[in-house]
């Protein structure tokens, strides 16, 4: 009778993630406008993508903001959430204001950035230049266009990374970090033998997350240009995107779709395995 | 509660009952409409829905407004068989997938019915048909030309180029002056990149030639097609796009021309509607002309791009409302009501405009440029958009292969040659449009 509470649960996981998920993979083996009557076409879809350079662009894009991600508000996050965690005074505040970027729809936030900062003519670049202060907008760029989305993801992005591992900080037992001070432990000490080491299972969790979200990312990249110019900024899901509903080829927007389901699938894999080796320990 | 209050909402409960049938008797018609800015939903909500919905036809039209993503909505929406009565569509190459599966209802008997062919310029009917049915209107015509700021012109001593030569020749002047020649910028609409493809294959190419290509007849890697890209590649490298191409939108597109930044502006005749904001107290500074032309080719050449396509869907909970809905806009009254307050987006292509009267707030050079573009299908000097009249693939490809040829990642002759290649394809998948003959 109990296994009736698992229902609901269960007509909605089917019903919104599995049936979707068979339909993708089926459809990366047809050729389907999205109208008419889909064609098998066995490894048709996988055997384009190999050959387009697009796919690889996006692919190699993907993996720098995967790299960038997992570095740059991990460490940012994890600086200060023990600042917080250290200085306690105001730490409600700062949590309410790493926050608030989060909290901002990532158009408007994209926009804002793209109109108000880095726009030539009525951004601050614009107002620069206007000083004699030579600067470009770098989403203008093929060399700076992904680093330029980039930056407004992770400013979004790196707040929310602070709070959830002051969260976790504040599971580590005191008793640990009040011995390590009277043992006279300096600040990058008590990181490195620590909290670090207190916190790992969250930091873990985070990077995995990190690395199935970047193989995600869209919106960002999607308003603020396109995956342009000449394609610099493209990454496998705004490919995606285009190919389904611009280029009306749905299979092949499913065959990408399955690229980047792999690579969440891989780091689950290594996560879930971690997770064992330590529960075994 | 008492149960005077008590017997009041019971009272109030039965009457609305009571006048429920009033208010349902008349159908529903569900019109998804894409994006428009709340100045524009009131002129809609004015001429449209207030006017119609007292038409007595016994049908209630709603607007649903949904934004850019219109189209992508609209095809999961009738792939799933539901969807709105009135189905919008970008363009002829978007109505043909969706006829072809099944989506769309033949409108020949409604069109007779109604004497569709009698109102509408047949040229824009046969863009609709497919397989020998119509399937589609087009809500409007739209063409490419070249936007100018007079003043600017006049102050340099320049006249409106109508050559290529002439056009480059004077576009070197203004980049030695500083004055920006092509204003343009694709920041908030990727694909105003095809706005200056398309003028170069048809100024340069030839509308000839490109009807070729676009049926099959001629390669797209031939030396007319070569040279138009050339040429797009050549003005890159020049700088006539200015240092911001890909920083500005198409509203400070507008705006930079009004201020002079710029003395020309390629785009097309729906910026109209962004003349008045931008050039406010100096609208006689606006001024439009057709792209200038290369050797050999007439001019001007005016490209044709049907915006928008009205068609009714095939599970269509209440057709004749649609189609009266359809039938409602063909009219006299509503193009002059729509043109008066909200121009380029409702030039709905009548046979007879001679009723038609604009109101004096009308700028001159849009009933101007309107009437250049009806003298030039007369005269067969039209050409062809990429969004009316390529199919889907090829027209993204456009939009993104020539940044990568602005920017070098690959030579004009590797562009065409792509092109070539995914045109073909598409061709061969019946996906190609079906161009009428000049």
């Amino acid at each position: 009778m109990y296994r009736l509470f698992l229902l609901p649960t269960m007509i909605i996981n089917v019903a919104v993630i599995f049936i979707p998920a068979i339909l993708t993979i089926v459809l990366a083996f047809y050729r389907w406008d999205g109208i008419s009557e889909p064609t098998f076409i066995g490894l048709g879809n996988f055997e384009r993508l190999w050959d387009d350079r697009i796919f690889w662009k996006a692919l190699k894009n993907n993996i720098i903001w995967t790299a960038l991600f997992l570095t740059f508000p991990i460490i940012v996050g994890l600086i200060a959430a023990s600042l917080m965690l250290t200085v306690r005074r105001g730490s409600t505040l700062f949590q309410v204001i790493y926050l608030i970027p989060l909290i901002i729809s990532a158009v408007i936030t994209a926009r804002v950035w793209q109109g108000m900062i880095y726009n030539p003519q009525s951004g601050i670049v614009g107002l620069l230049n206007r000083f004699g202060i030579e600067v470009y907008d770098p989403l203008s760029r093929t060399a700076t266009a992904l680093y330029g989305v980039a930056v407004v993801d992770l400013w979004h992005w790196w707040g929310f990374m602070a709070v959830i591992f002051f969260a976790a900080l504040r599971q580590v037992p005191q008793e640990q970090i009040e011995s390590a001070r009277i043992e006279g432990a300096t600040f990058f000490q008590m990181m490195r033998w620590v909290l670090i080491p207190g916190i790992m299972p969250t930091i873990r969790l985070m990077m995995v997350m990190t690395i199935i979200w970047s193989f995600l990312v869209f919106d960002f990249v999607y308003v603020m240009t396109q995956g342009g110019p000449a394609s610099s900024s493209e990454v496998l899901s705004t490919l995606a995107y285009r190919q389904a509903f611009y280029e009306l080829k749905v299979g092949s927007a499913a065959a990408i779709a399955l690229v980047i389901s792999a690579f969440g699938l891989v780091a689950t894999f290594f996560y879930l395995r971690l997770q064992r080796k330590e529960g075994e320990e | 509660m008492t149960k005077f209050k008590l017997c009041k909402i019971g009272v109030l409960l039965s009457s609305m009952l009571v006048a429920a049938p009033a208010f349902s008797a008349d159908k529903t018609v569900n019109w998804w409409y894409e994006s428009a800015n709340p100045q524009q939903q009131e002129i809609l909500s004015k001429n449209m829905i207030d006017k119609f919905n007292v038409s007595g036809n016994g049908h209630n039209v709603v607007i649903d407004y949904r934004g850019d993503a219109l189209t992508q909505q609209l095809r999961v929406a009738l792939l799933s068989g539901t969807g709105p009565d009135v189905v919008q569509t970008p363009g002829p190459a978007f109505v043909a997938s969706m006829a072809r599966a099944g989506q769309l209802m033949p409108l020949d008997d409604i069109a007779a019915n109604k004497g569709w062919e009698d109102r509408i310029l047949p040229f824009f009917m046969d863009l609709g048909r497919f397989d020998g049915k119509l399937y589609a209107l087009p809500k409007t015509y739209e063409t490419l030309g070249l936007f100018y700021n007079k003043k600017v012109m006049a102050d340099n001593g320049w006249s409106v180029p109508t050559t290529i030569t002439e056009f480059e020749k004077m576009a070197d002047e203004m980049v030695s002056k500083g004055i920006v020649p092509i204003g343009a910028g694709n920041s908030n609409w990727r694909p105003a990149n095809e706005w200056h493809v398309t003028l170069a294959l048809n100024s340069i190419a030839g509308p000839d030639n490109l009807q070729k290509a676009l049926t099959g007849e001629m390669s797209w890697t031939e030396k007319p097609f070569l040279d138009s890209v050339n040429a797009l590649k050549r003005w890159w490298d020049k700088g006539y796009f200015g240092d911001d191409y890909f920083s500005i939108s198409t509203e400070q597109m507008i705006s930079n021309l009004a201020e002079g930044m710029s003395a020309m502006a390629p785009t097309g005749s729906w910026s109209f509607g962004d003349v008045p904001t931008y050039f406010a107290d100096q609208l006689d500074n606006v001024g439009f002309a057709g792209f200038p032309s290369g050797e050999g080719v007439a001019y001007p050449i005016y490209a044709l791009g049907i915006g928008t396509t009205f068609s009714i869907a095939s599970k269509a909970e209440n057709p004749e409302g649609a189609a009266e809905v359809i039938d409602f806009m063909f009219d006299d009254e509503f193009y002059t009501a729509m043109n008066n307050e909200w121009q380029g987006e409702w030039n709905l292509p009548l046979r007879d405009l001679s009723g038609i009267k604009l109101s004096e707030d009308v700028l001159p050079e849009y009933t101007e440029s309107m009437a250049a573009l009806a003298s030039a299908i007369d005269k067969n000097q039209y050409g062809y958009t990429s969004w009316t009249f390529m199919p889907p693939n090829t027209n993204s490809y456009v939009v993104s292969g020539i940044e990568e040829v602005w920017l070098d990642s690959i030579s004009p002759e590797q562009f065409l040659a792509e092109l070539d290649e995914i045109f073909q394809r598409e061709l061969a998948e019946g996906k190609a449009f079906e161009i009428p003959a000049r």
